[in-house]
């Protein structure tokens, strides 16, 4: 026996395939098991989730706090719609021209904005989606102002002969569902990659990392402008689900649900958001908790997280994990 | 054409008014915390309600009204001061910001989940027109011209001479200094929030007879226009904050004349980020203090 003792290694059993596998077939099965107003709530937790994760990589990977989401994410939602409504292009290209328009505006808008620094970019990420919402509701030539877009078409897929729409409650689950796995895989791969652990890099020591020779300020433009590609993507879906757009999507009251849902379910964390995005959207939705409520509720929980919980709720899932895992 | 310019620019002057005196609190605030108050435009909406709720379930004067709205938006100021305010002494800015922000969400849907969240009528104050140089002013406006002034009066004089004034500018200064000669940071922080949400509480309170409608979302808004009015002043400086509230004022009453009433609200947040880009120090300061 040493004298002195290295910090214990913790081994867990490998439960990640079988557990992997119990959360798959209880993702597929939830339509079966729940009512379809719990399939509704899963629904809007999983498009919530898409611009979490963008936001995620840009405050939990990156470092820097933007309320900027909701302007890419009504960007986005408006760009599906008015693609749908005038030009009747089907789902999959307005889902990706979404990402994209949402991802090209926030070129412009990213590089003075990610000159400033903490508290000024706050405010100015906040500026944009009051400004988002005043173009919205005044450009009434394109946008119909504050009438908004209205019956935005269900996704309608046509491969050759098959052709299919996806018009119900459960048919539009599994479409969620799919887009939701396929952006946590994509958000996976970045932070997997070299490009991930330098944004990690830049997070924990910006002039560290500088000094070290990786290009922050590329690196920031880049996940900013991924971040609302990520929003764009699910502002779309939402235009897609609610057949609706209004300039009520450019909104303080979205920008706040998807940062909660990154604080509360852990920044940095893939897992986090997936919990966050079921937790704080998924079940308030679920139990039919009045808006007020739930902003209350929200309010109180980002005091707990600054002040108690500063890594989110995740550690309990760690927790969880540790017991179920078997830690030896 | 000429009068008409010069009853927007009165107008312009009056609605800056009301922004400074809720600026100057947000002002004070960064001053002595480093941190943006997102929460601040809840504490005019809460005077607001105040003095709404004793002239109407109480049936108390507009006088008494401006009591009750004040001496309520203390109280929780107060208890909002300890609980949170307090502790974000020398935290990071990402906390400060994260903090009030959840503060804002709980204060003002408390106030809608309570009183609902359609718009009410406000049905104090002094809305006599009065002419003044050929001018026709509601009575009111002219209250709250005098009451601004005064306030600014006031505060210079306090941050200048008095204990409180003087504590205050050397915790924006360095707070460990003040730890090391015996200044009571908490105590200071605590003061100087109450007296900024008294401040708004005041605002809002002389504002609703002008404004009429009364609702739980309005101080959001407020808060969004005070974003700018703060930079332009220059982070924590008072006399600065005055002169870029009646900027903003007049810029936002001309250009809701002249462009478009839709755009009005909207100048704030241009004005907002281009001070960020080019001048984040404010009009007033000649070097960035922060």
């Amino acid at each position: 026996m040493s004298l002195t003792e290295t910090a214990q290694q913790i081994r867990r059993r490998d439960l990640r395939i079988p557990l992997g596998a119990v959360l798959l077939v209880i993702a597929l099965a939830a339509p079966f098991i729940g009512s379809r107003y719990v399939t509704h709530s899963l629904i809007i937790a999983l498009i919530f989730m898409l611009p979490a994760h963008g936001l995620n990589l840009l405050v939990g990977y990156t470092g820097l706090l933007s309320l900027a989401q909701a302007a890419f994410f009504g960007i986005g939602a408006y760009t599906a719609g008015l693609l749908a409504v005038t030009y009747g292009t089907p789902f999959y290209v307005n889902l990706l021209a979404a990402g994209l328009v949402a991802g090209a505006i926030a070129l412009p808008l990213g590089i003075p904005a990610l000159r400033l620094r903490s508290t000024s970019f706050v405010m100015c990420t906040l500026g944009f989606v009051i400004i988002g919402q005043a173009i919205a509701k005044n450009w009434i030539s394109v946008t119909r102002g504050d009438m908004g877009l209205s019956s935005i078409p269900k996704p309608h897929f046509a491969l050759g002969p098959l052709s299919f729409t996806v018009s119900g409650t459960m048919g539009f689950y599994y479409l969620a569902l799919a887009i939701g796995v396929l952006a946590t895989l994509a958000v996976w791969a970045i932070v997997r990659s070299p490009a991930g652990r330098n944004m990690i890099a830049i997070r924990e020591n910006e002039t560290l990392a500088e000094s070290v020779g990786i290009p922050t300020w590329r690196y920031k433009l880049i996940v900013f402008m991924i971040s609302a590609v990520f929003a764009g993507v699910g502002g779309s879906v939402y235009a897609h689900y609610l057949t609706v757009v209004s300039p009520l999507t450019f909104q303080m009251y979205y920008s706040t649900t998807m940062l909660i849902i990154v604080l509360g379910g852990g920044a940095g964390t893939i897992s986090g958001v997936v919990f966050g995005s079921l937790l704080f959207v998924g079940l308030t939705e679920a139990l039919r908790i009045t808006p007020e409520l739930r902003m209350i509720a929200y309010g109180l929980c980002l005091l707990a997280l600054v002040f108690w919980f500063r890594k989110g709720f995740s550690p309990l899932i760690n927790r969880f994990w540790d017991t179920v895992g078997g830690a030896k | 054409m000429f009068s008409t310019i010069l009853e927007q620019i009165v107008n312009g002057i009056v609605t800056g008014s009301v922004y400074a005196i809720v600026a100057v609190g947000m002002t004070m605030i960064f001053g002595v915390l480093r941190a943006i108050n997102f929460a601040h435009g809840e504490y005019y909406m809460l005077g607001t309600f105040g003095a709404w709720f004793s002239i109407d379930y109480l049936g108390l004067s507009y006088e008494a009204s401006i009591v009750v709205g004040v001496l309520s938006t203390i109280v929780v100021a107060y208890v909002v001061g300890k609980l949170v305010m307090q502790r974000m002494v020398g935290a990071p800015a990402e906390s400060g910001v994260l903090a009030t922000l959840g503060i804002a969400l709980v204060l003002q849907n408390t106030v809608i989940l309570v009183f609902g969240g359609g718009y009410k009528f406000f049905s104090g104050g002094y809305i006599e027109p009065v002419s003044i140089l050929g001018f026709s002013l509601a009575q009111q406006r002219i209250l709250i011209l005098v009451v601004c002034l005064l306030v600014f009066v006031g505060l210079e004089l306090m941050v200048t001479y008095s204990r409180m004034g003087k504590s205050m500018r050397a915790v924006s200064q360095n707070v460990d200094c003040c730890e090391v000669v015996g200044i009571d940071v908490p105590q200071v922080v605590l003061r100087t929030f109450i007296l900024g949400a008294a401040l708004a509480a005041l605002s809002g309170v002389l504002t609703a007879p002008v404004n009429v409608s009364v609702y739980g979302g309005m101080g959001e808004l407020i808060t969004f226009k005070t974003l700018p009015i703060i930079i332009m002043g220059g982070l924590g400086n008072v006399r600065g904050t005055f002169f870029a509230a009646m900027i903003l004022g007049i810029a936002e009453s001309l250009v809701a004349t002249y462009v478009g009433l839709q755009f009005r609200d909207t100048v704030g947040f241009a004005t907002l980020i281009l001070m960020l880009m080019w001048r984040p120090h404010g009009l007033f300061s000649t070097q960035a203090r922060f």
